[in-house]
């Protein structure tokens, strides 16, 4: 029987509590951290020497600026000369090369062109400092 | 004379007190939650569309702010501990992964100068934290 007094209505708070609930649980997200892998060379991994055709070497200059084998270039040439460049040979290195002052972002813009450009042999180096 | 039976047993569910029960669960998830501190030092990271999900259970956090500060596990060290931290993180867990939680306006010099302690001390699988890419921010 329904009264006409009857504002608490303790069913539908439950319904709306549990809600609630579920709502915050389906909702909360969990920090998910992001970045790109790389393997370092260890301790036991020896020195190789590689053919001078089968590198493709990319610096990064104090001052910004990136150079591809030598030619200066711009971050958005990077993807599709290493693109090209695997696409001629399935054995291509690219070698990352940055000077100390270099920003770290830079380096990171870099390696996540060269990632995209789907590269798997990336080896890092730092340039001479006085160079 | 019959006495009519005014107890009546009813088989309902008493529904009233669920409400209860939920704002309590509520009420003391609410409190009882600790929200971990932001640990490390404060970075802008860089952005990357290369990005991929790590797995938080394996990864040891270097932080490296603007300035050059090398921090792990809340505290700063510098690059000469830094073998050693990692040797012995690594003797506890083998597939560690060292996370770079470096601003995008650090010298990467000083990132290189850490890569370098990690080969020394075999740490090998790094990963370079990036936030994904977007429009606005660094770049």
């Amino acid at each position: 029987m329904k009264t006409l007094g009857d504002i608490s209505n303790l069913p539908s708070m439950s319904d709306i509590a549990f809600l609630l609930l579920i709502f915050f649980l389906v909702s909360t997200m969990f920090a998910v951290e992001q970045g790109i892998p790389l393997v370092l060379p260890g301790r036991q991994s020896t020195n190789v020497t590689v053919k001078r055709s089968d590198v493709l070497e990319i610096d990064a200059r104090a001052n910004g600026a990136i150079t591809l084998d030598g030619r200066p270039v711009s971050l958005r040439d990077i993807r599709p000369a290493v693109e090209k460049g695997l696409a001629q040979n399935e054995k291509l290195i690219v070698v990352l090369s940055t000077h100390p002052n270099t920003e770290y972002g830079l380096m990171v813009d870099l390696l996540d062109e060269i990632k995209l450009a789907n590269a798997r042999v990336i080896s890092l180096r730092t340039l001479p400092a006085e160079g | 004379m019959s006495f009519q039976r005014t107890v009546q047993i009813e088989n309902r569910i008493p529904t009233a007190s669920m409400a209860d029960i939920a704002f309590l669960l509520l009420i003391f998830f609410m409190s009882t939650t600790i929200f971990k501190m932001e640990e490390g030092l404060p970075v802008e990271l860089p952005r990357a569309a290369a990005a991929q999900s790590q797995k938080q259970e394996r990864i040891l956090h270097v932080w490296i702010d603007a300035g050059g500060d090398v921090s792990i596990n809340d505290k700063l060290v510098s690059a000469a501990d830094l073998g050693d931290i990692m040797k012995a993180a690594l003797s506890v867990n083998p597939a560690l992964v060292i996370a770079f939680n470096a601003d995008y306006r650090t010298a990467y010099g000083t990132v290189a100068a850490v890569i370098e302690e990690l080969k020394k001390a075999n740490a090998v699988r790094v990963s370079f934290t990036c936030d994904p890419e977007a429009d606005s921010g660094p770049k």
